[in-house]
């Protein structure tokens, strides 16, 4: 069915581009948004058409979202628009092997009045492996074009949810007039998350759980074969789960898994090497240790876009006993390590791309330079960037590089790529140009004078440990510069959410904190949470003395603004 | 049948190929120990010579083949390496608490090689552990047996692949409070626990029939039946009928004790080891004559109600009965120092020194169905060996180096303060999460059952 929509959306997307050619010069624009001409040649620029190709003076012709020409004797045609490049380099458009850009969760389905934990429908379990990122993927949404400004061109967008999550699709960031979508179906992706508070509910249920969905769509197969051959057959029962699974056990698309650590690695290629899937592994930070486990298994790979904070190795204080020290050095090491592990990674000869799933894309280029800085080369960087990811969604004949052919995607900035001071002033995305405002660097401490993070609303949050997700909502008011609130959370006398105050709140710059406390069989137990707030998200830690901390991800309800 | 066995063949596929990996194997002369043999009796003055991870030979006045590093013993006892029957150390998750049976889960899925408990139980003088899942379910998880070889990276290499499955079980208070009182479902009493094994068991029979059905009917010409739906949750249950995984059932009463006693003549299973079973004592014949006995605590107990009628002569009285014993740790504490339980039946029930260490090595080896090849000091066996200084059942016993396989994994010598294979590079104080019992933790408490606990305690039941 959906399926269905989609091919008539593209049909159609067709149609619309073949009536806007007839009638472009027919008809006004009365948005004034319309470029003029799809035609455009930058040019006198440094051109790096690929990771490690030396950059060359040149010309960019493009024309309708494709590259008409790299070369300094080109001739332009006269209804192309010149972008004078002197002082500009040109670099491929950036391609993410996995996004999260523009994806909004799809609401949780009610569930049904005969609800049993112990055995819940897919769909409320997490297990949803028919849905598409297509169908929760908004090409307005801001992210989407504070990517594009980072530099990214092509994503393949990952769907939310739980264990099987759902199919992965690839989009262009690009312009409105397009419907963006270049594939559906790309991959179906998974995880080791369990559902909450219900079966399964843990790595390990997660891991029983999707060997008996594999099976089960083997033998559904089996069974719909049977059918179509033998008269007298029962009927096979239509299961959309199997359904969605056979081009998977088909090894027509494979299984991203989500593997951020070191053995969750490990447990995705043994359950790929038991099943005999397709692998992708995507989501990696804690790897160093595993690179030749990867490398042996001969998988794409798609790192996190991201680097090991330094809180801990900054906590580290000057004066301190000889045991102290001790430990000092040993996460020191850790940290030291795990800065590397990009490089190490390029080293191993293992080529890799990145997901930015989890990143914040105002921090791309910071993420990039310290990889850099340590260890990984600028090509491999720029791989990792364009013809790793190209190849790994098996786009490689129409983006990764700068080729006459190729789609108009480039990155367009005021230095070498990786140079301290570079800025992106372009980025050209299937042939339409987006312009940046290029400024001196912002001042110092311009941040604080912002003045404090508007924490004031209805907060949606979530929770998670080794034993599973919770969630709830909680509400801040602000009164001056105080402020109240309360939180619910899982009633831990039994079922339900119950309500409680929170207590000891700060917003200092970016960073909230609060606690709350809980009665826990009678022991009250303070639960302290802190974290910086970014927009519209809250990012932070909630510790228990003595049981440790956990993630605690917040999003603010726009709607529900309370300010006293 | 056929075709029901290649597709199990299929399924099964993994550990077979773990069963090929290769693990580190050593070579070893010790000489001039109190060889305290278990199986055969105690040797003075006298050496053990391992070759390739394998007791070659025991005797006297041995010498070490060229290449092989002799380790002199004079003063000290040599006991083959303590084996504890009910462990969680080396598990990322511990408990799938959502459903009543989930015999389908396989603990060796989320094996963790870094955790430090591993080397804790090493100085401990333990070789291997039984890796449980929790007791939240009737049917729990698949269980793994672990052979502690320190640093290795791979999970794979710290699973005894020779090992037979096992599966945990468990009754009474545990199962009842998380499904009945949590979750309003069946079990919410004993009654109920035993209608949910009863009901597994024969819906496993159908489900063995329902295949060999098929498997029949698709080897004729023109056949119309349809494959049944794969469930491996109950594949595992027709195993468990079919002899192939030894239960491991958590229990206190003596009346849930007798009550699978029952179910498992009922079903034709016998091979079952109860564990904890602090009302072990008053059927102690009954345990002895139809299953593979008891794993017990030395001496703990009141942590809820059903633990309170207990005593520290339970282990004692099984013996006595004939019922093998063992003494587990079911924690990370009590795993250092197992013999210093195993030596608390001495003072509860005067057992003989052959008889307390048989309780932390041959008869736990005995429960895991592992005799054959570890847990007592015998040629032909595998090198799981540890010295003392002093008698291991004295108080003043100390380990002071650690075999598995020939390989030393603990030597006091060389012991460092910061024995950690992995440290989190964001974390100057990485998070400690309770892994143990219920027992350890809150006892009685419902707040185990709600989703916020299990975010804050990451409790195990």
């Amino acid at each position: 069915m959906k399926k269905t929509l989609l091919k008539a959306g593209v049909l159609g997307l067709l149609v619309a581009g073949w009536f806007s050619t007839n009638s472009l010069y027919a008809q006004s624009d009365p948005t004034g948004k319309k470029p003029v001409t799809s035609t455009y040649a930058i040019t006198n620029a440094t051109v790096i058409t690929a990771p490690g190709a030396s950059g060359t003076k040149a010309t960019v012709l493009i024309k309708d979202g494709v590259i008409q020409g790299v070369g300094s004797n080109l001739n332009l045609p006269s209804e192309a628009q010149v972008i004078a490049g002197d002082s500009l380099f040109i670099y491929p458009g950036f391609i993410d092997g996995g996004s999260d850009a523009g994806i909004t969760a799809p609401k949780d389905p009610e569930r049904p009045k005969d609800f049993v934990s112990a055995n819940p429908p897919d769909e409320i379990a997490g297990i949803t492996p028919w849905r598409s990122a297509v169908d929760q993927y908004a090409a307005d949404d801001k992210s989407v074009e504070d990517f594009r400004k980072a530099g990214f061109t092509i994503a393949q967008i990952l769907p939310d949810g739980g264990m099987i999550a759902g199919k992965a699709a690839v989009v262009v960031f690009g312009s409105e007039y397009s419907t963006n979508v270049l594939k559906t179906n790309t991959a179906l992706v998974s995880s080791f998350r369990g559902a909450r508070g219900m079966y399964p509910g843990t790595a390990v249920g997660v891991m029983a759980k999707f060997r008996d969905i594999y099976q089960n769509t083997k033998l559904t197969q089996g069974r719909s074969n049977q059918y179509q051959t033998t008269s007298g057959v029962v009927r096979p029962e239509f299961n959309p789960t199997y359904q969605a699974m056979m081009e998977v056990i088909n090894g027509q698309i494979p299984v991203m898994y989500t593997a951020p650590s070191e053995l969750e690695v490990r447990r995705a290629i043994s359950l790929q090497k038991e099943l005999g899937f397709q692998l992708i592994l995507t989501g990696l930070n804690d790897y160093a240790n595993v690179i030749d486990v990867i490398k042996a298994a001969n998988v794409p790979v798609l790192i996190s876009l991201e680097i090991p904070d330094d809180k801990a190795i900054k906590a580290q204080k000057e004066e301190v006993d000889e045991a102290t020290k001790a430990q000092y050095s040993r996460v020191q090491e850790a940290y030291d390590n795990a800065i590397k592990q990009a490089g190490l990674l390029e080293k191993a000869g293992v080529p890799f791309a990145f997901t930015t799933k989890g990143t914040k894309s105002g921090e791309v280029m910071k993420v990039l330079s310290s990889m850099i800085e340590h260890g990984l080369s600028e090509e491999g960087a720029l791989a990792a960037l364009t013809t790793n990811a190209a190849s790994v969604l098996g786009m490689s004949r129409v983006a990764g590089t700068i080729e006459k052919g190729k789609m108009a995607n480039l990155v367009i900035t005021t230095d070498q790529l990786f140079a301290k001071d570079s800025q992106i002033k372009h980025v050209v995305v299937d042939g339409y140009i987006f312009e940046f405002d290029t400024k001196p660097k912002k001042k110092a401490g311009n941040e604080d004078s912002e003045g404090a993070a508007k924490v004031a609303g209805n907060w949606n949050y979530e929770t998670e440990s080794p034993a599973g997700s919770s969630g709830g909502t909680f509400e801040i008011v602000q009164d001056g510069s105080n402020y109240s609130g309360s939180i619910s959370l899982d009633n831990p006398a039994g079922a339900g959410k119950i309500n409680t105050d929170l207590e000891d709140i700060n917003v200092n710059g970016k960073n909230l904190t609060f606690s709350f406390n809980i009665d826990a069989g009678g022991n009250d137990i303070t639960i302290n949470v802190s974290g910086e707030v970014e927009g519209e998200s809250y990012d932070g830690t909630m510790s228990v003395a003595q049981f440790g901390s956990f993630p605690f991800k917040a999003t603010l309800n726009p709607t529900l603004i309370a300010i006293k | 049948m056929k075709k029901f066995n290649y597709f199990l063949a299929a399924l099964l596929g993994l550990s077979i190929t773990y069963a090929s990996a290769q693990t580190k194997k050593g070579s070893v002369l010790i000489k001039n120990a109190t060889v305290l043999t278990v199986t055969e009796g105690t040797l003075e003055n006298s050496d053990v010579l391992v070759q390739d991870g394998i007791i070659k030979q025991v005797g006297q006045n041995l010498s070490a083949p060229s290449g092989v590093e002799t380790v002199d013993a004079t003063g000290k006892y040599l006991m083959p390496g303590i084996i504890d029957a009910h462990s969680h150390v080396a598990l990322d998750v511990v408990n799938e608490a959502t459903a009543p049976i989930v015999a389908e889960v396989r603990m060796r899925d989320v094996v963790n090689p870094f955790e430090v408990g591993i080397y804790r139980a090493l100085a401990g003088g333990v070789t291997i552990s039984h890796a449980m899942h929790g007791s939240a379910n009737v049917v729990g998880g698949q269980n793994v047996t672990l052979k502690h070889r320190w640093g290795s990276e791979d999970p794979a290499d710290i699973i005894m692949q020779d090992a037979p499955r096992t599966i945990k079980f468990a009754l009474g208070e545990n199962p009842t409070r998380v499904h009945g009182r949590g979750k309003g479902t069946q079990p919410r009493t004993r009654m109920g626990v035993e209608a949910i094994l009863r009901n597994g068991f024969n819906e496993a029979l159908q489900y063995k029939k329902a295949w060999e059905d098929y498997n029949q009917a698709s080897s004729q010409k023109g056949n119309t039946e349809v494959a049944p739906e794969y469930d491996e949750r109950l594949q595992t249950l027709v195993d468990i009928l079919e002899g192939k995984i030894i239960i491991h059932c958590h229990s206190y009463r003596a009346d849930e004790i007798y009550m699978l006693i029952n179910v498992a003549r009922d079903f034709g299973i016998d091979k079952l080891v109860f564990q904890h079973t602090n009302e072990g004592f008053k059927v102690a014949p009954e345990i002895a004559e139809y299953t593979m006995g008891a794993s017990v605590f030395a001496d703990w107990w009141a942590y809820k109600f059903e633990v309170y009628y207990s005593t520290a002569f339970n282990a004692a009285i099984l013996t006595e009965n004939g019922a093998i014993t063992s003494i587990n740790s079911d924690s990370a504490e009590l795993i250092r120092h197992l013999y210093h339980e195993a030596a608390k039946t001495q003072r509860y029930g005067g057992m003989t020194d052959e008889q307390a260490l048989s309780m932390i090595t041959i008869n736990p080896a005995r429960q895991l169905g592992i005799a054959d090849k570890v847990g007592s000091i015998e040629v032909g066996k595998q090198a799981d060996l540890v010295i003392f200084e002093g008698h291991p059942l004295s108080v003043y016993a100390k380990p002071q180096q650690t075999y598995v396989d020939g390989v030393k994994y603990f030597d006091i010598e060389t012991d460092e303060d910061d024995q950690r294979l992995r440290v989190s590079p964001t974390e100057m104080v990485e998070p400690i999460f309770m892994i143990e019992e219920d027992h350890q933790c809150m006892q009685g408490t419902e707040l185990y059952f709600s989703d916020i606990s299990k975010t804050l305690f990451n409790t195990n039941y």
